[in-house]
């Protein structure tokens, strides 16, 4: 790696005021110092955020509050995760490996950047590095997108964000100007020329927490990840599925693709066919059938479309299966 | 059971490796590689790197000797030919100081054209018999077209060494196959006579094949040293591993079976073009051809491979070169073509046996102990062609038998032994096998044999550990040793010939159980069973860790592993372990070894033969006809990813 | 401003390591890995892929299994790191090490010392883990030799009976 400075603010004032052109918030460090590693980023100054920003998880009447340095090791085991918010516990634990999962954080698993073997190859000047094109589109891209591609077709890697936006999570914020917040969904946006990057965080601003809105106790979700070996590595397709039946009918359904668009991808025309619908395998097909209804396949990846058919209706099956206790 | 001799150094983290060995004032190296795949370099420009605070050396072709490599290349070509290739090396007070020493080197390239695809060069031909005839005569022709990827061999330890001088003799801590292939090499090199140069290498941390040459980071590393009067550490980083120091040649292979209605083969074509990359760097030449000749008795073969070269790093030896690939096409076809007979796969395996060397036209040593194996395993699994998901195949391999030259010493005093051999324990074990050689000529126990290896110093030869030969070749060489010391308290002998009006292979087959989500493409391999001729099993516990680990990688070879290049832009797209996808744990099924000692009585006098690479042969093919067993897709091109199998 | 932020090029970075106190002088971005290897000659723990992609530079931080190639060495100041060198305590063999030996869980080595300690995090909390607790604790650790096999029965082995 190049040579770089490295601060740590006593406040998160300090910090903010800090970042800008050639600084950046480091805090587990495990997707930056690969990017720095692989030198296709190299700042001058690390901003350590360490001790700044918050950490745990706490059950809370108006939801459940995770902290942007929080652990994926620590979501993995939090007992209440598990308890109501399988998907997520899931997700973590099918990320990466238990030594990545004890340095990386949610906040920097939310801003990692995209896997694309042309991304991260520091000889390749792709569109998402500022350059003129995607090398992706009509190249090797057998990892690429079905949804939202275009200019750049690279996929999201993070399995948290889809088992996040599957539970409505808003997203606290705090940059010079204060503390703002929004809906998780709408941090991630696509890239576009003006602003090349996978979420709308301003230069200034750091991750403070999430909160998953509370929901009634019959909730299940689950989040289901196809990879190319048995673990340790990063999504072919995922889906985050949250479900909760009143009766024989669907009365809510979440249904959060990974891996398949640059941003975690909301399936909606699934959810709207499954929206106050019998619950059974003719109507979770027509909702894996709708989950891929607007894929654009490029030439490698056409597999991706059954895959995440498939995985949709396995995680809706799975979540009504009585047998199945998934939460 | 006994144990490894160094098992204690291994886990403790004593072990010395390669970029272990400390010294003081050591230097750290890197090398600049091209960013082209093919250019000529018009300039460069090493003042700003020369520059830099603890930069010692910076090395480049208007600095360094002009000496040649690989067969019409350089050590710093002018003209670069594959990303990765070497440009120029520094050597600084720290690895961090040596990477920004080589962001510093100004190269003026100018592209030229390149090719990944690769431009065929002359072929190599086999034949006996009449083809045509043999075609004639078939009742049935099975033609048939598969394909196999490169793969990268990623041993865990990347090559490297740490070079230092005393006066003009030079000592290399290397991480190789070969002490002595290194050691001649690099001598010849630089033009120092053999004894001037000493090669290390008490423990590796994996060659598969990869490190049996010198590569040039040895001899820049030398070189570095000698400028500096430093020792130079010099070990490559992962995304080098995986884009300039050897990969199993892709290759794609057409062939043709004749046979009668009764299962006999009347003929056998096969027509090759293997990508050797950019150099032919020496080492064992990947030979698709052999198993055609030889694993089936059939009067009637052609066989052809023909080298494609392309803008890529040079192909060398992986484990089982040549065999790997072949056999994954041969044992496909046959199960294809015993469907076409309606004759059972295994039971047209033991019709077309054959117990002789037809390449050779020599009887085997062991003319039965495939037979042994392939009914071994087929009982065990309970073999019917009716069960889905299961997969069957056979392998030969014309190594594992050893062969001169090869030295070794013995001394025997006060019930105690001293060993010293010339070869290096490479991770099979060889260390320890070798010491028990000893310690049961003796009489002694374990514990009272010493044995020194992996130093060419004593300048007692041992051979590159390849071609699963290290047993074969040192334990009739330490017996014989062993018995002169018994009788006078020192004995040093050398490798006899091999027996000539004999053929020594090693042989073997598998059976593969699995299941295959047709809705996900995802295929969960439960268990292999495996029964391989390693003629006497000296250590058991050895053996079957070669067994477990050459299935291991065949299934990585089977399932995931792929070099993915873009033509278009000559790079290796997952030059990582990331995006090169070895198996982890959760890969691996159940692997049952059902190998027996079947001691080679005329192989050798140890009757010992390889059983580092069988292992690896026949799983590609076996699980291929296992998921055609549970899928009726016939799959013939590797890896068997989820996109070949989803619905 | 109350507390401005202050640099740490330049300031010593005070660590445990196998117990012993020790003081780095390392820029930031020399790793951990960088730091046990070339600054306190701990080799145990190896450089292969130094991406966080092999496991082979595992160690543990605070008790827990990390990449070292993935942490700043200046970021270990004031915490306890275990490698390798660490494990066997005054000469005596921890009892995954013996089961390792017993069970051929290794072939060239190379991937060892990072098996064990990715282990050790798993035997210092747990002393009867599950067999998927073990595949769990093991599912960051290549081994290119192969041999898993043995390495998941070393680990069974070193069960407490």
């Amino acid at each position: 790696m190049k040579p770089f400075e490295y601060t740590t603010p006593n406040t998160i004032e300090q910090a903010v005021a800090a970042l800008g052109p050639g600084t950046r918030a480091f805090a587990g460090g495990t997707d930056l110092l690969t990017l720095m590693k692989a030198d296709i980023a190299a700042p001058e100054r690390l901003v350590n955020v360490k001790t700044l920003l918050p950490r745990g998880i706490e059950a809370r009447p108006d939801g459940l509050e995770i902290g942007a340095l929080t652990t994926l090791a620590e979501i993995e085991q939090h007992p209440v995760i598990a308890q109501g918010y399988g998907a997520l516990a899931q997700a973590a634990a099918l990320a990466a490996s238990p030594q990545i999962r004890n340095l990386a954080t949610v906040g920097g698993n939310l801003l990692q950047r995209p896997r694309c073997w042309y991304y991260r190859n520091a000889r390749i000047n792709c569109w998402l590095k500022d350059g003129a094109d995607c090398p992706a589109r009509d190249g090797e891209n057998r990892n690429h997108a079905l949804y939202g591609g275009g200019p750049c077709y690279a996929v999201h890697p993070s399995d948290l964000a889809s088992a996040l936006v599957a539970f409505d999570a808003a997203l606290w914020l705090h940059g010079r100007g204060g503390e703002r917040t929004l809906e998780l969904a709408d941090f991630f946006a696509l890239p576009v020329a003006e602003r090349r990057t996978e979420t709308v965080l301003a230069a200034d601003e750091l991750l403070l927490r999430l909160r998953l809105p509370p929901h009634p106790p019959e909730t299940r979700s689950c989040y289901l990840k196809a990879m190319d070996r048995k673990t340790w590595a990063f999504a072919l397709a995922g889906v985050a599925c949250v479900l909760r039946l009143s009766g024989d009918k669907i009365a809510h359904a979440r249904i959060v693709l990974s891996g398949v668009a640059p941003i975690p991808w909301r399936a909606a025309a699934a959810e709207r066919e499954l929206q106050g619908a019998v619950a059974g395998p003719d109507r979770f097909a027509a909702a894996a059938e709708a989950a891929v209804q607007e894929a654009a396949p490029l030439r490698h990846n056409g597999y991706k479309v059954p895959l995440t058919k498939a995985l949709v209706r396995q995680a809706l099956t799975a979540l009504t299966n009585p047998a199945c206790n998934s939460k | 059971m006994t144990t490894r001799l160094e098992g204690r150094a291994k886990v403790t983290g004593a072990a010395r490796y390669a970029a272990d060995a400390r010294f003081p004032g050591l230097l750290y190296a890197r090398i600049l590689r091209s960013p082209h795949a093919h250019a000529r370099i018009r300039r460069i420009d090493t003042s700003r790197a020369e520059r830099l605070g603890g930069v010692h050396a910076v090395l480049s072709s208007a600095n360094s000797p002009c000496i040649g490599w690989y067969e019409e290349s350089a050590l710093f070509d002018r003209t670069v030919r594959f990303i990765g290739d070497e440009v120029a090396a520094v050597a600084a007070e720290s690895e961090e100081l040596a990477e920004d020493a080589v962001r510093l080197i100004a190269v003026q390239y100018e592209p030229l054209a390149f090719d990944m695809r690769g431009a065929p060069a002359e072929p190599k031909t086999e034949q006996r018999g009449d083809l045509a005839r043999g075609l004639r005569e078939a009742d049935v022709v099975l033609e048939a077209a598969y394909r196999t990827q490169t793969a990268l061999h990623n041993a865990l330890e990347p090559h490297g060494c740490t070079a230092l001088w005393h006066g003009d003799h030079l000592v290399v801590h290397e991480s190789t196959q070969g002490i002595f292939a290194v050691r001649d090499e690099v001598a010849e090199k630089l033009g120092l006579s053999p004894q001037k140069v000493r090669v290390i290498t008490e423990h590796m941390g994996g060659g598969f094949g990869a490190k049996q040459i010198a590569w040039k980071h040895t001899v820049i590393a030398a070189l570095l040293a000698q400028r500096t009067g430093r020792p130079v550490q010099l070990m490559l980083e992962r995304s080098a591993e995986n884009l300039a120091v050897g990969n199993r040649n892709a290759t794609e292979q057409a062939l043709r079976l004749g046979a009668k209605r009764d299962g006999t083969l009347t003929a056998i074509d096969v027509r090759i073009r293997f990508e050797q990359g950019a150099y032919s760097a020496g080492g064992e030449a990947s030979d698709v051809i052999g198993t055609y000749l030889t694993l089936y008795r059939c009067a009637n073969v052609r066989a052809e491979q023909r080298p494609l070269r392309s803008n890529a790093g040079p192909a060398v030896a992986f484990r089982a070169p040549g065999y790997a690939e072949g056999n994954f096409a041969l044992e496909s076809a046959i199960d294809e073509l015993a469907e076409r007979l309606k004759i059972d796969a295994v039971e047209l395996r033991l019709r077309n046996y054959a117990t002789r060397d037809q390449r050779e036209d020599k009887p085997f040593t062991a003319p039965q102990s495939l037979r042994r194996c392939i009914t071994r395993v087929a009982e065990a699994c309970e073999w019917t062609h009716q069960r889905s998901g299961l997969g069957f195949a056979a392998h030969d391999w014309a190594a594992g038998g050893g062969w001169p030259p090869a030295e070794a010493e013995v001394e025997f005093r006060d019930g105690a032994a001293r060993v010293v051999v010339g070869v290096q324990d490479i991770g099979t074990g060889s260390r320890t096998a070798l010491a028990q050689i000893v310690a049961a000529e003796l009489g002694i126990a374990l514990e009272r044999v010493a044995i020194e290896l992996g130093d060419t110093q004593p300048e007692i030869y041992g051979p590159t550990s390849a071609g699963s030969a290290t047993l074969a070749t040192l334990g009739p060489v330490l017996q014989d040793a062993a018995r002169r010391a018994k009788n006078a308290g020192r004995g040093r002998a050398v490798r006899a010939d091999n027996p000539q009006d004999k053929s020594i292979r090693t042989c073997g087959a598998q059976a593969v159980e699995l299941a295959v989500d047709r809705d996900t493409g995802e295929v969960s391999v439960k268990r292999v069973v495996a029964a391989h001729d390693c003629g006497r099993i000296v250590n058991p516990l050895l053996q079957s860790s070669q067994v477990i680990g050459g299935i291991t990688q065949a299934l990585g070879y089977a399932l995931n592993e792929h070099r993915v290049v873009d033509p278009r832009l000559g790079e290796v797209l997952n030059a990582n372990l990331e995006e090169y996808k070895v198996p982890t744990l959760a890969d691996i099924p159940a692997i049952v070894n059902l190998s027996e000692s079947m001691p080679d009585e005329e192989a050798n006098a140890t009757g010992a033969k390889g059983c580092g690479e069988p292992p690896i042969i026949p799983t590609a093919a076996a699980l291929a006809n296992a998921i055609y067993s549970a899928t009726g897709v016939r799959i013939r091109e590797l890896p068997i990813t989820r996109d070949k199998l989803i619905r | 401003m109350p507390g401005a932020p202050f640099a740490i090029v330049g300031a010593m970075t005070p660590l445990r390591v196998n117990g012993e106190h020790v003081e780095l002088d390392v820029a930031p971005r020399r790793t951990l890995l960088d730091a046990l290897r070339a600054d306190l000659g701990l080799t145990g723990a190896k450089k292969s892929c130094d991406m966080g992609n092999c496991g082979a530079c595992t160690v543990l931080l605070d008790g827990a299994a990390v990449y070292s190639c993935l942490v700043l060495a200046v970021d270990c100041a004031g915490r306890a790191v275990t490698t390798i060198e660490g494990l066997a305590a005054d000469g005596k063999l921890h009892r995954l090490q013996e089961a390792f030996i017993a069970a051929d869980a290794l072939q060239c080595g190379f991937c060892t010392p990072g098996q064990l300690m990715a282990l050790a995090a798993l035997y210092d909390r747990v002393a009867r883990p599950s067999d998927a607790e073990i595949m769990r604790a093991l599912s960051g650790n290549l081994c290119r030799c192969g041999a898993y096999q043995n390495i998941v029965r070393a680990a069974r082995m070193a069960r407490e009976p």
